[in-house]
């Protein structure tokens, strides 16, 4: 008989304390999702497109300055992704509705409504969405590597991080034929076949990927966590990418400003 | 007695400006008035793909009602898969190294199969990029419901193609379409089902 699809909540845990800086979802990303191949003069017209980027913050360097010390500098690394927020403050800005809330939990941009006004991209606090500027174009030898699930965005139109919708759905596909939840194993880094390419492709566990509804699902036990956070969370955005904050016994007094 | 009124001069540029409106209206209404009819009884036929004449006239009929081979048995990635795929040429050999050998429709395939190179087809039935139509969670769901062989579900979209000599698509595959059909059948009708 035909199951009753499975209401999810998709969700993202973010462990700062574990990131290392090492850009291996950014890559992952790029790859998985046919984003085009970001050069210098992108980045600065600020027209590169990173569905998930690492932002990197040094602290302690006035201390460093100050005493002379230059092992007082301290790196920080914090992944920023699309937060797929709950009351996302791009959603209701768009004239055309392609971007909008669905049933599980995640923040859609529907690429053929897209008109391409981009006031969603100017109303995100996190600048996760971007704008495509330029019909992207590969090396004729990099045409037959585009991933076939993925929309290649043209010109013109919005995009940002989906959390790798298209194996969520072949998740839901195995749910439905399976008839049960799939556990949050199946998105690990290590022995999952499903999270979204970030998540796999992280090497020291940093991302979590899973379902917020399942009680016992790890993402659910992590988002709980006391470390955590939301980034901004005084917007009231309600993002469903929980943030766990570093863990560092030797915290410099900047790091407190 | 009163002189007459001189004869009014007529300017020949006018007349002709006058002659060409007139012709101008009457071919554009004969023009437009039939286009416009032409949409009102729009067939839905023209919103289709023109049946394409396919680099080996492959006969569906042959394969299916007379030898009876099972959708699944060439299309084999369609129950597990998004796309229904293609044989490869080697599995066509795989009968046809003896079958037919023969008919100059088989010659044409063996030196496909030959030079090692795949055969190109042209596609009939295809959605456009944004459109990620899966093949297989549609075979799930229509042999859960009606309790049948897979291959039984291939013709509520693409019709009975074993009785087609040449395929053609008999479904609009428009948005409209798609949505009707998920709509009567309690599927969901969000975006990002088919859009992503």
């Amino acid at each position: 008989m035909i199951t009753p699809r499975i209401p999810h909540k998709w969700g993202m845990v973010v462990d700062i304390d574990r990131c290392t800086g090492c850009q291996a979802c950014v890559i992952a990303c790029q790859a998985e999702n046919n984003i085009p191949i970001n050069t210098e003069d992108r980045y600065i017209q600020r027209r590169a497109i990173e569905w998930i980027r690492i932002e990197r913050y040094w602290e302690g360097v006035e201390e460093a300055v100050k005493t002379g010390d230059p092992s007082l500098v301290k790196a920080r690394f914090i992944p920023v992704l699309c937060q797929h927020c709950e009351n996302a403050p791009c959603e209701p800005v768009c004239p055309v509705y392609a971007t909008y809330h669905n049933n599980e939990g995640m923040n859609v941009q529907v690429y053929n409504r897209c008109i391409g006004t981009r006031y969603c991209a100017n109303n995100c606090p996190y600048q996760v969405r971007f704008f495509n500027f330029f019909q992207p174009v590969w090396p004729e030898s990099l045409y037959n590597q585009l991933n076939p699930h993925v929309t290649v965005r043209t010109r013109g139109i919005m995009e940002k991080c989906t959390f790798c919708i298209q194996r969520l759905r072949k998740v839901e596909r195995k749910e439905v034929k399976e008839q049960k939840r799939i556990s949050d194993a199946e998105f690990d880094s290590a022995s999952g076949m499903y999270g979204p390419a970030c998540v796999r492709a992280c090497p020291t566990d940093t991302l979590v990927f899973g379902d917020l509804n399942d009680p016992n699902g790890r993402v659910a036990k992590m988002a709980k966590d006391e470390r955590g956070y939301q980034m901004f969370d005084r917007l009231g955005t309600e993002p469903n990418v929980i943030y766990l904050k570093k863990v560092d016994l030797h915290a410099s007094e900047s790091a407190h400003e | 007695m009163q002189e007459p009124a001189p004869r009014k001069k007529v300017n020949w540029m006018m007349r002709a400006a006058v002659a060409l409106s007139v012709v101008l209206t009457v071919v554009i209404t004969l023009a437009v008035v039939p286009k416009i009819l032409g949409h009102y009884f729009w067939s839905i036929e023209q919103w289709y793909r023109v049946t394409p004449v396919q680099p080996i006239a492959f006969p569906h009929p042959s394969h299916v009602q007379v030898d009876g081979i099972d959708c699944l048995f060439c299309h084999r990635s369609v129950a597990t898969d998004a796309m229904a795929s293609i044989p490869p040429v080697q599995q066509c050999m795989f009968c046809h190294k003896l079958v037919k050998t023969d008919s100059p429709e088989i010659q044409k395939l063996a030196k496909y199969a030959s030079d090692n190179v795949p055969v190109e087809w042209i596609r009939v039935h295809r959605v456009p990029d944004h459109v990620h139509f899966v093949h297989e969670a549609h075979i799930t769901f229509f042999t859960r419901r009606d309790n049948v062989a897979p291959s039984q579900v291939c013709a509520t979209c693409h019709g009975d193609v074993g009785s087609m000599q040449q395929v053609k698509q008999v479904r609009s595959l428009r948005m409209g379409d798609c949505v009707d059909c998920h709509r009567q059948n309690n599927a969901p009708t969000d975006c990002a089902v088919c859009h992503y």
